[in-house]
């Protein structure tokens, strides 16, 4: 899991295209010095033999072929020339003189640079020794050929090609373990950053990101998260107790006034006139009331305490009682109110408040639907989780405008003059919330399409 | 009720409150005791025999839950009526567990305090074994769930069984909203919609069209009742 996050960061890609590019320049300063040293040593070794061809050509001249056999004899038997070779023919390829035994047939094609194995006879060594010569053309027409064993070279040479393989895929191994324990460490921070934000969305603001004591980066990070949350939480704390505070300092007044006017009500000198108007203020008042219920109780279901009673409820037993009490309702308006989807679908939850989240869209899908239309409350398992889903064929409303209808007391242009205050669907969305369930809107074409889906049972207790 | 049995105790710190329960209570036909505050209620509740107990869930100086859960231990079996402000679902249910008997969310109508207290103060009578209960020209079968008028049977769906039944056991007694949301849906909050109104409209056209008389009847701003007339 986390490996598999690490290798998806852009830490981690970073951290490669820095290796490439790395590896790149290091891979071309390798083969510079490698090539820069073999191109040395080889060129010292030519310009030796080359000296020696005209050292021999000058000795030919003066004492004739004799003259370089003898030498070349002498040479070979000479411990200080150990590892050179010499080779005298005439034009016919006959071999006069050699120190390597044979004549090496191959390199008799043309005067200049050509390399060969000699036998090993030639030398102390093992094995056929590498030698690299040059043959010129004497003016005689007979043939001289002059080399070195260069094994000890090629042997270098092979060394540091060696090193420089073994440096460079060192270094990139080296850098690429390098890059995902530090990646790691970087997403892992971000991971426990990332868990602590869905815990805090999931189950209220009281959860705070741990603190190694490091004092680095990813501390002053968390530090400010923290310090983020504390603020979002006394915010939020004051909010509450200023509703709490409000809630509660209102209801007296609204009491007493509910009792007056009851009084007033029920007094016998009472005109019928004064009765209805008195009788119109107390619902009215009733109304506010209403409003006031439905504030304090989203401001409570959004403190997550509700939470705590949470048990497994079956939601087509839910919705057939919604369903069942929404009946009469949709018989008013000449719909037609039906059930869909299986026979149980278990969800992790509170039953009360569910029934209220379901009956609120289907009220609304009855009295924003078309008259004498179609309701569809269906339950069903999608793709593991729970999900209820209430549908109407009315006229809908603008995709542009899901979103918006869950404010508190937003009413679309279309159905401010139907009875309602705008907080149904915010209730609907803090229910929602407190159980992790997501809300989805579709476009029913015709009509609106809600569904809520919850959490697969198991997945929401950690 | 019997005339002993209709001595109430008030628990209400609010003085206007308290002054309007009192007078309407006992306009009402209810002898009232008032206690102003938790100790009060304590020693008061201990001293009498009360047929029903409201009390406040804020007081100034004992929390009413504390006060209730106290007179239970003491062997106090009168019937509690938790009153509360804060209109919560989970102190509803803390203030039931705790012994209370019914609750009612602060502002309340005194029709709705009146029809829970009638039906708390019915607890203690006997409740008869009847298997067929009568009003009027009524008859519901509680065997067979099913209802008849002058013998012609009327077609009720099980919930709108359970309503008629749960209004002619109430017979002439006020049932608010809140009380039929609560005992026939067990439902412990308002849905901010008519809903029950136009459920009730739905059974009660099956009840009462083409009758002689109508059985049920709109309380205004409370609720309903189902009484014969006479």
């Amino acid at each position: 899991m986390l490996l598999a996050k690490t290798l998806t960061s852009s830490t981690f890609k970073l951290a490669l295209i820095a290796i490439g590019t790395f590896g790149a320049i290091v891979s071309a300063i390798f083969s510079y010095v490698y090539l820069s040293t073999s191109g040395y040593v080889r060129s010292r070794s030519d310009r030796a033999i080359m000296a020696e061809v005209a050292d021999l050509r000058d000795v030919y001249e003066r004492s004739g072929r004799e003259g370089l056999i003898g030498l070349i004899r002498q040479r070979t038997s000479d411990k200080v020339f150990a590892g050179h070779v010499y080779v005298l023919s005439d034009p016919a390829s006959a071999v006069l003189a050699a120190s390597a035994g044979e004549w090496p047939s191959r390199t008799m094609a043309a005067a200049g640079w050509s390399e060969f194995r000699v036998p090993a006879a030639a030398s102390e060594r093992t094995g056929r020794p590498l030698v690299r010569g040059m043959m010129d053309i004497l003016a005689g027409g007979d043939r001289l050929l002059v080399g070195r064993d260069i094994t000890d070279l090629d042997d270098f040479t092979g060394q540091i090609e060696t090193a420089v393989i073994f440096g460079v895929s060192l270094i990139f191994v080296l850098a690429g373990v390098a890059s995902i324990l530090v990646t790691r460490r970087t997403v892992g921070r971000i991971e426990q950053i990332n868990a602590t934000s869905r815990a805090i969305m999931a189950s209220g603001l009281d959860q705070r990101i741990p603190l190694r004591g490091t004092h680095d980066e990813w501390d002053r990070v968390a530090e400010n998260l923290n310090l983020m949350l504390d603020r979002i939480e006394i915010l939020m704390g004051e909010v509450k107790q200023v509703s709490d505070n409000l809630a509660h300092d209102l209801r007296t007044p609204l009491t007493r006034m509910r009792g007056r006017l009851e009084k007033a009500y029920h007094g016998q000198r009472l005109g019928e006139e004064a009765q209805t108007l008195i009788g119109d203020t107390i619902s009215d008042l009733d109304a506010v009331l209403r409003i006031f219920t439905s504030i304090t109780r989203i401001a409570q279901i959004e403190t997550q305490v509700r939470k705590q009673a949470f048990r497994s409820v079956n939601l087509v037993e839910i919705a057939r009682e919604v369903v069942e009490l929404y009946d009469a309702a949709a018989e008013q308006r000449h719909s037609c109110l039906t059930m869909a989807g299986n026979r149980q679908v278990l969800a992790i939850g509170d039953r009360d408040l569910i029934f209220d989240a379901i009956a609120n869209l289907v009220d609304n899908a009855i009295k924003h639907g078309r008259e004498g239309g179609k309701v569809v409350v269906a339950c069903e398992i999608m793709n593991g989780s729970p999900v209820v889903s209430i549908a109407d064929d009315g006229p809908g409303i603008p995709a542009d405008q899901y979103e918006q209808v869950f404010k508190r007391f937003y009413r679309l242009e279309q159905s401010r003059y139907t009875p309602g205050n705008g907080l149904g669907l915010s209730l609907v969305a803090a229910v929602a919330r407190l159980h992790g369930a997501r809300i989805d809107m579709f476009d029913n074409s015709p009509g609106l399409q809600f569904k809520l889906c919850f959490p697969a049972p198991g997945t929401q207790r950690q | 009720m019997t005339g002993s049995h209709r001595r109430i105790l008030v628990v209400e710190d609010d003085p206007e409150t308290a002054g309007q329960l009192v007078e309407q209570l006992t306009t009402s036909g209810y002898q009232v005791d008032l206690a102003g505050c938790g100790s009060d209620a304590l020693s008061r509740g201990a001293a009498c025999d009360y047929a029903v107990i409201t009390i406040d869930r804020m007081l100034p100086d004992i929390d009413g839950i504390t006060v209730m859960r106290q007179l239970r231990d003491d062997g106090i079996a009168a019937p509690f009526l938790i009153i509360s402000a804060l209109g919560e679902v989970d102190d509803r249910v803390r203030g039931l567990r705790a012994g209370g008997d019914d609750y009612l969310v602060k502002p309340f109508s005194f029709v709705e305090l009146l029809a829970r207290l009638e039906a708390l103060g019915r607890r203690s009578e006997t409740i008869a074994k009847e298997t067929i209960l009568r009003v009027g020209d009524l008859a519901i079968d509680l065997i067979s769930r099913t209802a008849s008028r002058r013998g012609t049977g009327i077609e009720l769906l099980p919930r709108e069984f359970q309503l008629l039944e749960y209004l002619v056991r109430n017979e002439g007694r006020v049932v608010s909203r809140a009380m039929l949301l609560q005992h026939v849906w067990d439902l412990h909050f308002d849905p901010s919609t008519n809903i029950i109104d136009v459920y009730v409209g739905r059974v009660r056209r099956k009840v009462d069209d083409q009758q002689a008389y109508p059985l049920i009847h709109t309380v205004r701003g409370v609720g309903y009742t189902l009484r014969a007339p006479g």
